[in-house]
C-alpha cells in the first residue's frame, strides 16, 4: 500500500523528537452490504475507508495521529503533528525496515469484491425467504449480506514492514412474529475469516433464516419470564458471551494495567471454578475473530487465559506491556485507522468439559434454561455486567418447560464465574462485533452448555 | 485532492456515465483530545477525517457508494458502483433529491475559538488535579480528558442543491475512580462549551461525589415499586426506544405505533420534542441530512401522538410530508430517519416531589446493556440498572446489580409525573436526547 522507503521516512518524522517507538499504521478497507426489508432489495451500499495512523511511545507516554491523506506528504504532516505533540527533543531511534511476511492461515476461494451484486442478492434471499415463508405469523424479515476486505500495512520503528488481508463475510437474517397483537423478533447471524465460499457447505442460508423464524415465532407465543434468583443453564455457541462480558473485558491490559480490573494482580490465583478453562485464540483458521498479525504486527496467538480455575495470562497490547512489564499478545486490536489500538479479545471461549447436556438440565429442579444469549455489556472496574436472553425456557423438575421472554441476566464477574459449576462437552462459537474504546470490531465467543449455580434474573 | 476538486470530478464523472440525478455528502471532521493519568499525560489524539458518499437515482432507484480516498480515479468508481448499485435494486418508492434555493433558519453562534494544544493539555491536568482534590476516596485510575472538534457536512445535488454547516466545540471529561478499601467504584461527567467557561472543580466534584454514592451498595430486593428515572436514566431509554417513532419503522411493522397518529399513546404528562435547534445543543443543524429545512416539532402532546419522523421517501409513500429527519448514521450510511435533539418537555414538580410522591420505590440512575436488554420492535425491556432505594419519599441507600423490566409502549402510559428540569448530556452528536426526572407507576424489579 505504502512503500517502504516512504515508511521509513514518515517514522523517522515521528520518531524525531524522542520517541522510543513509532508506528504507521495504513488502512484501505472496502466494505459491501446488501439489505432486504418488505421482500425486496431495498440498499447496495459500497465503503472504502482508507487512511493512516501514526503512533509514537516516549515511556507510559501515547501520542496518536491519523490522517486521510495518504500522499507522502499528508502522511509526514501527520507524523510531524504527533512528534510535536510528544515534546521537544532529538531523534533517539533509528529506523530501518525489513520486509516480513506472516502468511495466511485463513485461506479465501471467492473474494466478495470480484463477485457481481446478483450472486450476492440470490444468497441473500435464499436465507430472506427461507425465514419469511416459514409461517403466516412472520410478519416482516430484514436481512443483509455483509463483506468486509480490510487491507492493513504496519510498519513499527522495531524493524516491522508487514501487511494483511483480512476478509470478512457474515449473513444476518431477522424476523419479526405476531401472535395475539404481541410481537417478538428471531436472529441468526453466522460469518467467518473467509470469502463468499462460506455458502458452499458450510452455512446454508436457509438454515439462517429458519432459525430467525423459529425463534421469532417461539418467543412470540411465550409469556414474561419471571423475576429471581435461580440456576441457569446457558445453551453453548453465542451463550459464550457470559465469559466475554463477565471476565473477558477484565481481562484486557486496557483495565488491568490500569488497576481498573478486578482482576488486577491475580496472576497464578484461583479465580474461577475449578471446571473453567477458558482461552481467547486469534489463529483458529478462518474464524470470525480471527487475525494473522494483530494491529500492532503482532502475530496471533492462542492464549490460555484460566485454566481449571486458575488465572493465567491477561489480553496485552504494547502499551499494556509496558505498564505491565509483560509480553505483548497479539491481541491488540482496532476498528480502523482512525481509532487508537488497545488490547482486545480475538475468539473467546470457555473449553469443553465432562459434563452431559442432559446431566446440566436435569438438575436443575426450577430454574431457566438460556437458548440462546443476545448481547450485553460490563464495567470492567467493578465488574458488574449484564445480558438479554434471546431464546429461553423455565426448567421445571429437570425438564425444559414453556419459553419465557424478556429475560436478562446480571451480575459481577468474579463471582459469577465461581458459579459455573457444570461445563459440558459441545463446544461452538457464535459471531458478534465488540465495541469499546478502539471501535468495533469481529470477535467470536463460544462455549458449550454450563451451568450457572446461581444469578440474578431479570424479568417482571 | 481536497473536497472541491473531488466534487468536480465527481460531477464530470457523473457525466461521462449519463447520471442526472445525483448527491454528493460530504463530511469531514478534525479533532484532538489530550488524556490525563496519574498526573500526567498519558495519550494525545489528534484525528483529521473525511469521507464522501454519493447517490444517484438510476431506473428510479436509489444507489449508494462512499469513499475516504479523494482521487480522480475513485471518482469514477464511486459513480460506476452506485449506478450498478441502484440496477440491483427491487424497491417501488418514488426516489427524491431536494430542490436547491429553500431558505434555511442560521443557528445561533456563539463565537468559539478553538483551543490550542497547549489550553487543552493545561485544562486536561487541572481537571485531574481537581479530581485528586474532590475527595479523600478519590484512587489513581482517574481519568481526565480534554479535546475539541470542527465538524462540516456539505450536501451538492444536482438540482441546484448546495449546502454546507460547520460545528466546533470543546469538551471537558471527568472520569472518577474511588474505593473505600472494600470495593472500587467510579463516574464520569462530561461538560462541552468554551474551555475557560467550565468548571473543572464542578465537574470533578460532580463525578467523585457520583461514584462514592455508590460505594456500599446492595442489591435491591426483588418486586414491583414505582420507580424515578434520573435525567441520563431516561435519556438513555428515549435514544433506546427513539426508532418506535419513525415512520419508516412503523411501515416495515418494526413498531408498535402503526394508525397511531393523532391517537393517545402515553399518559398526559408526556411531551416529547424534536428540536434540531436546542439551545444547549453543541451542534444544532439547519437542515436534515436529505437537505431538507431542519425545524422544531411536538412528536407528542400531552399523551397524543401528534406525528411520526418522516423523510422525504416514506413520507411520500405514506402520503404524508417530510418532517426534515433524514439522517445517515455516518456519511457512509443509507438515508433513515432519526431526531435530532430529542426530548421529554419539563413537567411542574421538583425531582424532591417525585420521590415524595413514590413513596416507597426506586430511583434509578443509570440503565445498562440497552443495546441487548432492550427491543423496540416489542418495546420489551430488561435492564441492569443501579441506584437508590427510595424510602418514605426521600433517597436512601444506593443499590445495585438489579434489573427493571417493563414494555416501553406501557411505560409511557404509566408515567405519573415529571420533574421541571431537563438535563442534556449531548457531546456533539447531531442525534441526542434529553429528559427531566419521571416517575412511573408499578415496574418489577428483580434483585435478591
Amino acid at each position: 500500500m505504502i512503500k517502504r522507503e516512504i515508511c521509513e521516512r514518515v517514522l523517522a518524522r515521528a520518531a524525531s523528537t524522542g520517541a522510543d517507538y513509532a508506528e504507521l499504521f495504513v488502512e484501505n478497507t472496502l466494505n459491501h452490504a446488501v439489505n432486504m426489508v418488505a421482500d425486496k432489495v431495498n440498499a447496495i451500499t459500497d465503503a472504502v475507508i482508507s487512511g493512516a495512523g501514526v503512533r509514537v511511545f516516549k515511556g507510559l507516554r501515547s501520542v496518536t495521529a491519523s490522517t486521510v491523506d495518504l500522499s507522502e506528504e499528508g502522511l509526514l504532516r501527520c507524523a510531524s503533528s504527533a512528534a510535536s505533540a510528544l515534546g521537544e527533543g532529538k531523534a533517539e531511534i533509528e529506523i530501518s525496515l525489513t520486509e516480513r511476511l506472516f502468511g495466511d492461515v485463513h485461506p479465501v476461494r471467492i473474494v466478495p469484491s470480484s463477485v457481481p451484486n446478483k450472486r450476492k442478492i440470490a444468497i441473500l434471499k435464499e436465507g430472506y425467504f427461507a425465514a419469511r415463508d416459514y409461517d403466516p405469523a412472520i410478519r416482516q424479515v430484514t436481512g443483509s449480506l455483509l463483506s468486509f476486505d480490510h487491507n492493513i500495512l504496519i510498519a513499527t520503528s522495531e524493524g516491522l514492514y508487514a501487511e494483511d488481508r483480512q476478509i470478512r463475510t457474515r449473513l444476518v437474517i431477522q424476523a419479526v412474529a405476531e401472535k395475539n397483537g404481541e410481537t417478538q423478533t428471531g436472529g441468526c447471524r453466522p460469518g467467518r475469516r473467509m470469502g463468499l465460499e462460506m455458502f458452499d457447505g458450510l452455512i446454508d442460508p436457509r438454515e439462517t433464516g429458519i432459525h430467525a423464524a423459529r425463534q421469532a415465532l417461539v418467543m412470540a407465543g411465550a409469556g414474561y419470564c419471571p423475576a429471581g434468583v435461580m440456576p441457569v443453564a446457558i445453551g453453548n455457541g453465542f451463550g459464550g458471551v457470559i465469559f466475554h462480558e463477565a471476565c473477558g473485558h477484565s481481562l484486557e491490559a486496557s483495565s488491568v494495567a490500569y488497576g481498573m480490573s478486578e482482576f488486577t494482580g491475580k496472576l497464578g490465583q484461583k479465580i474461577a471454578n475449578e471446571k473453567v478453562t477458558a482461552i481467547d485464540d486469534g489463529t483458529i483458521p478462518n474464524a470470525w475473530g480471527s487475525i494473522n498479525i494483530d494491529d500492532e504486527g503482532t502475530p496471533a496467538r492462542k492464549n490460555v487465559l484460566i485454566e481449571n480455575g486458575v488465572l493465567k495470562s491477561y489480553m496485552i497490547d504494547k502499551m499494556g506491556a509496558r505498564r505491565m512489564h509483560m509480553d505483548p499478545t497479539g491481541s491488540a486490536r482496532k476498528q480502523s485507522y482512525s481509532f487508537t489500538t488497545t488490547s482486545r479479545m480475538t475468539n473467546t471461549y470457555i473449553a469443553n468439559g465432562t459434563d452431559r447436556n442432559e446431566d446440566i438440565l436435569s438438575s436443575i429442579e426450577y430454574g431457566l434454561y438460556a437458548k440462546e444469549m443476545g448481547g450485553g455489556s460490563v464495567n470492567p472496574a467493578t465488574g458488574e455486567f449484564n445480558f438479554a436472553v434471546q431464546e429461553g425456557y423455565l426448567i421445571r423438575d429437570g425438564k425444559v418447560a414453556e419459553p419465557v421472554r424478556g429475560a436478562s441476566l446480571v451480575g459481577k464477574g468474579s463471582d459469577v464465574i465461581q458459579k459455573i459449576d457444570m461445563v459440558g462437552t459441545d463446544l461452538d462459537m457464535g459471531q458478534g462485533m465488540c465495541g469499546s474504546s478502539s471501535g468495533s470490531i469481529p470477535t467470536n465467543v463460544g462455549q458449550p452448555m454450563i451451568r450457572v449455580s446461581s444469578i440474578t434474573v431479570g424479568g417482571r | 485532492m481536497d473536497f472541491q476538486e473531488f466534487k468536480k470530478a465527481v460531477i464530470a464523472a457523473s457525466e461521462e456515465y449519463g447520471v442526472a440525478d445525483y448527491e454528493i455528502y460530504y463530511a469531514s471532521e478534525e479533532s484532538t483530545s489530550v488524556g490525563i493519568f496519574r498526573h500526567e499525560v498519558n495519550r494525545f489524539e489528534s484525528g483529521l477525517s473525511g469521507g464522501v458518499s454519493y447517490r444517484a437515482i438510476v431506473n428510479g432507484r436509489m444507489g449508494y457508494a462512499s469513499t475516504e480516498r479523494l482521487e480522480a480515479d475513485e471518482a469514477q468508481r464511486l459513480v460506476r458502483c452506485a449506478a450498478d448499485n441502484a440496477l440491483n435494486l427491487e424497491t417501488d418508492e418514488k426516489e427524491f433529491l431536494v430542490e436547491g434555493g429553500r431558505i434555511y433558519r442560521t443557528p445561533e453562534k456563539k463565537p468559539f475559538v478553538p483551543p490550542t494544544s497547549e489550553e487543552l493539555l493545561e485544562k486536561a491536568l487541572a481537571g485531574q488535579e481537581a479530581l485528586y482534590a474532590a475527595d479523600p476516596l478519590v484512587i489513581d485510575g482517574c481519568e481526565t480528558e480534554a479535546g475539541s472538534f470542527r465538524r462540516t457536512v456539505s450536501i451538492v445535488n444536482s438540482r441546484g442543491l448546495d449546502l454546507s454547516h460547520t460545528v466546533e466545540n470543546a469538551v471537558l471529561v471527568s472520569a472518577a475512580v474511588v474505593s473505600d478499601g472494600k470495593e472500587m467504584q467510579d463516574a464520569y461527567e462530561i461538560k462541552t462549551g468554551i474551555l475557560r467557561d467550565i468548571s473543572e472543580t464542578e465537574l470533578a466534584g460532580k463525578a467523585a461525589a457520583a461514584a462514592k454514592s455508590k460505594l456500599g451498595a446492595a442489591v435491591a430486593p426483588t418486586g414491583s415499586y414505582p420507580v424515578v428515572f434520573a435525567p441520563k436514566a431516561f435519556s438513555s431509554l428515549l435514544s433506546t426506544f427513539s426508532p418506535v417513532f419513525s415512520a419508516e419503522s412503523v411501515r416495515r411493522g418494526l413498531s408498535r405505533l402503526k394508525d397511531s397518529e393523532g391517537k393517545e399513546i402515553a399518559s398526559s404528562a408526556v411531551t416529547l420534542v424534536d428540536d434540531p435547534f436546542y439551545p444547549e445543543s453543541p451542534a444544532p443543524m439547519p437542515f436534515d441530512a436529505e437537505g431538507t429545512p431542519a425545524h422544531t416539532k411536538k412528536v407528542v402532546e400531552k399523551g397524543v401522538l401528534q406525528t411520526l419522523l418522516y423523510n422525504l421517501k416514506t413520507a411520500a409513500a405514506m402520503g404524508k410530508e417530510t418532517t426534515g429527519n433524514a439522517s445517515r448514521a455516518s456519511y457512509a450510511s443509507s438515508v433513515e430517519i432519526r431526531p435530532f435533539t430529542f426530548y421529554l418537555a419539563p413537567g411542574e414538580f421538583s425531582e424532591e416531589e417525585l420521590l415524595l410522591k413514590a413513596g416507597e420505590g426506586v430511583y434509578i440512575d443509570f440503565l445498562g446493556g440497552l443495546h441487548a436488554g432492550a427491543n423496540p420492535i416489542s418495546g420489551d425491556f430488561s435492564l441492569q440498572s443501579a441506584g437508590f432505594m427510595i424510602r418514605d419519599g426521600k433517597k436512601a441507600e444506593a443499590v445495585k446489580s438489579f434489573t427493571v423490566a417493563g414494555n416501553f409502549f406501557d411505560l409511557l402510559r404509566g408515567i405519573t409525573a415529571v420533574s421541571d428540569k431537563v438535563e442534556y448530556r449531548g457531546m456533539g452528536s447531531v442525534t441526542t436526547f434529553a429528559s427531566p426526572s419521571v416517575l412511573v407507576e408499578g415496574l418489577t424489579v428483580a434483585g435478591k
